[in-house]
């Protein structure tokens, strides 16, 4: 799509790829963060890893394998709490442990056979060899999640504020909510690939975060995550892939640095004169 | 006139993943316009009564209406007619949300998905936040108000809906004499234009100079329904409680 800009097709593809999944997952991150339910972006997030792993070694497409996981771990959250009777954040805690296993034990199983599975992409992903089906995926997927926010933005922007109000106020609380959920399962299994499963929680909740210090409104916050996300991760891919960088790694420690910078910064901490 | 009718007809709810109910066969009406004030000890069954009416708890058993509509089937479309002013909140000093944006949440549900507020909405809002004089505060990020100004707000959030029954779960808690007196006209305004008021409250030294209907719930039961003037409330309530109440 911006071959007319970057020549080299690889980090063309590169830059493509970063730029929409970087959108995706900011956008549904701040999301995550305002509502406080990172934990359950973070299972979800290591769901989709557990399932592209166990889903490559039984020889179905990681994809989709991943979408499946990440979709189940969504949808038994709630009556799996209900039944064990015990708080959600425990039960996140036990299922993220075993979702992690999961991953593992396929990757080193992977590895100890000699399959011929590239599984560090899996952990720490890889921008270089690239479909161009999986950019047209998370082309869409970006797309959705921006049209999501657009489209129902004053439920989201209340069900943010306070679920009870919302629903007092006759909103659909639940369907906004699973419809979120479902987003997320799909933005992070795309990403996985690009971005690796031991990383992808880092483009859900910092570019949120980074945001967070500086807005003061939501429409601020769905301006500014998406503005970091994609100037940090497209200039990331680029000058990792110039210097020959892992392209991940490196965008993942510039966010957090730029979240320090930015709590240093931010004028939420900042006391006003006189107090 | 509006049609803020409220029919309970032997209704018991219980909260999700529990099979008790927590409030058991109740049955009452109140007419559009009346003033209810519902008493009655901690953990009788008042907040969970409030939520039956407007559709978020599940009723196991028995029928309720409101506004001639099945709360069971249609809990969405009562509750963009019905006004709710939650017990408990607390929000995030940091929280994005101005008073404005606040407020016009209360019309987030009548608008319908895809429409924005437009110039009747903020009128709506305007006229709404100077009726409880808060209209200076419009732009303060919520979480940095005091409790009683937050509490303002939210009763101003269950106004502009107009709506045809308002809920009001122990409104007074955060606030001071003066502020009790002033939302106590304000409320008795509300009621004078056929809006059906029903209030969780123990503050019976604010109630509006009018004939009140009085709920008294106990662990679960309506004990007590019968109008009376406003200055009898407090000795049936008390009577009825068992004397617990401060
Ligand atoms: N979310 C919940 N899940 C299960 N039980 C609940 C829940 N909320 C309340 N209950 C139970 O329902 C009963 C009635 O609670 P409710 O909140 O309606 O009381 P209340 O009369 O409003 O009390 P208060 O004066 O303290 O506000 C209590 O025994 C309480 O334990
Ligand atoms: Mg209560």
């Amino acid at each position: 799509m911006l071959e007319f800009l970057i020549l080299n097709n690889i980090v063309c593809h590169a830059v493509e790829a970063m730029l929409f999944a970087s959108i995706a997952c900011s956008v549904l991150g701040v999301i995550i963060t305002q509502m406080n339910i990172s934990s359950i972006g973070f299972t979800m997030t290591h769901a989709a890893f557990a399932g592209a792993a166990a889903g490559i070694f039984f020889g179905l497409d990681g994809t989709v394998a991943a979408v499946l996981a990440s979709l189940t771990i969504a949808v038994i959250l709630g009556p799996l709490s209900e039944k064990a009777r015990m708080p959600t954040d425990t039960i996140l805690g036990i299922l993220f442990g075993m979702m992690m296993a999961i991953a593992i034990f396929f990757i080193s199983y992977m590895q100890y056979l000699g399959t011929g599975v590239n599984t560090s992409s899996l952990l720490f992903g890889n921008v270089v060899s690239l479909y161009r089906e999986e950019i047209y995926a998370l082309a869409l997927i970006s797309i959705a999640a921006v049209l999501f926010v657009l489209t129902f933005f004053k439920e989201i922007t209340a069900v943010i504020f306070n679920k009870k109000i919302a629903e007092a106020a006759g909103i659909r609380v639940r369907p906004i909510f699973y419809a979120l959920l479902f987003m997320i399962a799909i933005s992070v299994s795309l990403s996985l690939n690009i971005i690796g499963g031991l990383l992808l929680y880092v483009w859900l909740v910092t570019p949120a975060a980074i945001a967070y210090q500086f807005c003061s409104t939501v429409r601020d916050l769905f301006l500014v995550a998406p503005l970091v996300a994609a100037t940090v991760s497209v200039t990331g891919a680029w000058i990792g892939l110039q210097h020959s960088l892992p392209v991940g790694p490196l965008i993942a420690v510039v966010f957090s640095g730029l979240f320090l910078v930015a709590v240093l910064l931010s004028p939420k901490r900042r006391v006003p004169k006189g107090e | 006139m509006r049609d803020g009718t409220i029919n309970l007809a032997g209704v018991s709810t219980a909260y999700e993943g529990s099979d008790r109910p927590v409030i058991r066969d109740i049955s009452f009406t109140i007419t559009p316009g009346e003033f209810v004030v519902v008493g009655g000890p901690n953990g009788a069954g008042k907040t969970t009564l409030l939520e039956t009416v407007n559709g978020m708890l599940p009723i196991t058993r028995g029928r309720a209406t409101v506004c001639g509509l099945d709360v069971a089937s249609r809990g969405y479309e009562i509750r963009r007619r019905v006004g709710y002013v939650i017990q408990n909140f607390a929000f995030d000093p940091l929280a994005p949300f101005t008073v404005r944006d606040v407020v016009m949440m209360g019309r987030y549900g009548l608008l319908g998905y895809g429409r924005r507020p437009g110039e009747e909405d903020r009128k709506i809002a305007r006229e709404v936040m100077a009726l409880l004089g808060i209209e200076d505060l419009a732009g303060r990020p919520i979480g940095k108000l005091s409790g009683g100004q937050q509490q303002k707000v939210l009763i101003a959030q269950s106004l502009v809906k107009r709506p045809d029954v308002l809920l009001l779960d122990e409104p007074f808690s955060n606030l001071d004499l003066g502020t009790r007196d002033f939302i106590c006209g304000v409320l008795d305004g509300i009621a004078d234009e056929g809006c059906t008021i029903m209030m969780v409250s123990h503050a019976f030294d604010a109630l509006p100079d009018r004939e009140v209907r009085v709920l008294v719930m106990n662990d679960g039961h309506l004990i007590f329904n019968r109008p009376c003037r406003a200055d009898e409330v407090e000795d049936h309530v008390r009577t009825l409680s068992g004397g617990h109440h401060a």
